[in-house]
């Protein structure tokens, strides 16, 4: 009994240091001097991150994911925001039935709805070109993370305060301007983080629905790394992990609740 | 009038669902039963052509249970890491708990290629683990860590350890301590507290986890294509390839749709067993 205790303390350090043991050999590795993925390093240096930066490959694949994860996130927060005051608000005795629909995408193998996606757009004569294809299924990626966090905004809250204000001599679009949004706000900026970070990183839809020419980041790395060893590749992890850092951490300094 | 408005507020997303969900994957069942053709994706007429074909080579046909087993293999590796972790989270202090609980989520926040990147810097005949054992003088050739199932097991546990944690996490707070502490006062011992109280009454976490770690396992691609370096074969990896590479989409829909149904039945079963509310 008394032994069994720092056991398990042992294991679940075990499983932290397991949880972060990847993360932190990838960085460690993009700061790696030699021509090889070798351990231990040759020496510390920056000369794959200046390899990267002078790369338009990658530098072309990350700008053409942030661009990509910032309008699906756009679309997306219209639209989730208005599917989760319905859900919250007017979908009664049909709620579940909603809730289940919108997170369908969630719940679903993305693989398989990226192929779905693929023969959909072919039968109706779109196919891949044009990107619409891959916008789609960015847009239906990240939708439910904008739902999800909209929800526990709006939960527990009837729209009393908006019919008061409209009572007060408000239009529709200033009560929603000047209640309801300021309500939503924390809803709305943790749920965009959450859905550009997922538009930034998902796989399957992109793998699937890239079409010819330019391809998001994390198909172009995919692309490298089938063939290549050099720890250039680690030194684009790098920074797209220290993108996703940066935005959560600004995100929480600026919307995070205090508590 | 009000009902009206209001009713707007869902019909774009309804829409969106309805045209690019729904009606996609009845595309892919519709497909499954196309007539395969040379030189494009399907061609006229409806056939079983793409369920026999799997069913009749072996190649394909076996790789439907090393998925499963692959899938049911990481499910068990990720209770058996994360269920220590979520009661850990769940019993900590309240100044632990936001770090601990960033860990669990940290590899979320990264994307799952350079995750599955990190674990072949770690695993590889060269990688971390093989140099620093060799260099220590404690093997004399690389250990196979890479390339295997063990290698696309652990990467994949990695992977969807969150998945396991997040749903166990939810219900573990839902017990209140009282009851611990009564069973306690009653003279019971640690672990037959965590046997009748806290295991039960998580159960409902465990059923999602698991359900969730084994689809996400048995449908990803990029870890088993990284790590597995093409030698391990899973169902999905031959789906793609029927699909991407070889254009054979009425094959590759009917694999898809196979292993869905299978894991499908694998999870009903499941429920069963485990007496899953729903059930």
């Amino acid at each position: 009994m008394r032994i069994a205790t720092p056991l398990l303390a042992l294991f679940r350090t075990l499983v932290y240091v397991f949880l972060l043991a990847p993360i932190v050999v990838v960085v460690l590795a993009s700061l790696n001097a030699g021509n090889f993925l070798t351990f231990p390093p040759q020496g510390l240096s920056l000369r794959w991150f200046w390899t990267f930066l002078n790369n338009d490959i990658f530098l072309n694949a990350i700008a053409y994911s942030a661009t990509l994860a910032a309008c699906a996130t756009a679309v997306s927060l219209v639209l989730g925001t208005m599917a989760s005051l319905y859900f919250t608000r007017h979908a009664g005795k049909h709620a579940e039935a909603v809730r289940i629909a919108v997170l369908l995408p969630l719940i679903l193998p993305e693989i398989l709805t990226a192929i779905a996606l693929l023969f959909f757009f072919y039968e109706i004569g779109v196919g891949t070109e044009h990107k619409i294809a891959l916008f789609t299924g960015h847009v239906l990626m990240t939708l439910p993370f904008i739902f999800l966090n909209v929800n526990t905004s709006l939960q527990g809250r009837d729209d009393s305060i908006e019919l008061a204000a409209r009572t007060l001599g408000a239009s529709r679009y200033t009560a929603f301007r000047r209640v309801t949004l300021p309500l939503i706000a924390p809803g709305l900026s943790t749920g965009a983080v959450f859905a550009f970070i997922i538009s930034f990183d998902t796989f399957g839809i992109s793998f699937i629905l890239k079409g010819t020419g330019s391809a998001p980041l994390p198909i172009q790395l995919f692309d490298y790394l089938r063939f290549n060893f050099t720890p250039e590749a680690a030194a684009v992890s790098t920074v797209s992990i220290l993108m996703t850092l940066v935005l959560v951490v600004a995100a929480d300094l600026l919307f995070g609740r205090r508590d | 009038m009000k009902r009206f408005r209001a009713t707007l507020l869902i019909v774009p997303t309804a829409a969106l669902i309805f045209f690019f969900v729904i009606l996609p994957y009845v595309t892919v069942l519709l497909m499954s039963f196309r007539a395969p053709a040379d030189g494009q994706p399907y061609g006229q007429g409806f056939s079983l052509e793409g369920y026999q074909q799997f069913f009749s080579q072996p190649y394909y046909a076996l790789s439907l249970p090393s998925s499963l087993a692959l899938g049911m293999a990481t499910t068990f590796v990720c209770l058996v890491l994360g269920y220590p972790i979520a009661l850990h989270i769940a019993t900590a202090s309240r100044r632990w708990r936001g770090l601990l609980y960033g860990i669990v989520l940290s590899p979320l926040l990264v994307g799952i290629v350079v995750r599955s990147y990190g674990w072949t810097i770690l695993l590889g005949n060269s990688g971390v683990i093989n140099s620093s054992l060799r260099n220590l003088g404690l093997i004399d050739r690389p250990l196979p860590l890479m390339y295997n199932n063990f290698g696309v097991i652990l990467a994949l546990a990695h992977v969807f350890l969150p998945f396991m944690v997040l749903p166990l996490l939810s219900s573990l707070q839902s017990i209140d301590p009282a009851i611990a502490q009564a069973a306690r006062s009653l003279g019971a011992r640690r672990f037959t507290i965590f046997r009748r109280v806290t295991f039960p009454v998580s159960m409902p976490g465990v059923q999602a986890g698991c359900i969730l770690v084994f689809v996400l396992a048995i449908s990803s691609y990029v870890t088993p294509s990284l790590v597995g370096g093409m030698r391990v074969k899973t169902t999905t990896l031959l789906v793609i390839d029927a699909l991407i590479d070889q254009y054979q989409w009425p094959f590759g829909s009917a694999m898809a749709l196979i292993l869905a149904v299978t894991a499908g039945i694998v999870v009903l079963i499941f429920a069963r067993l485990t007496r899953m509310k729903w059930t």
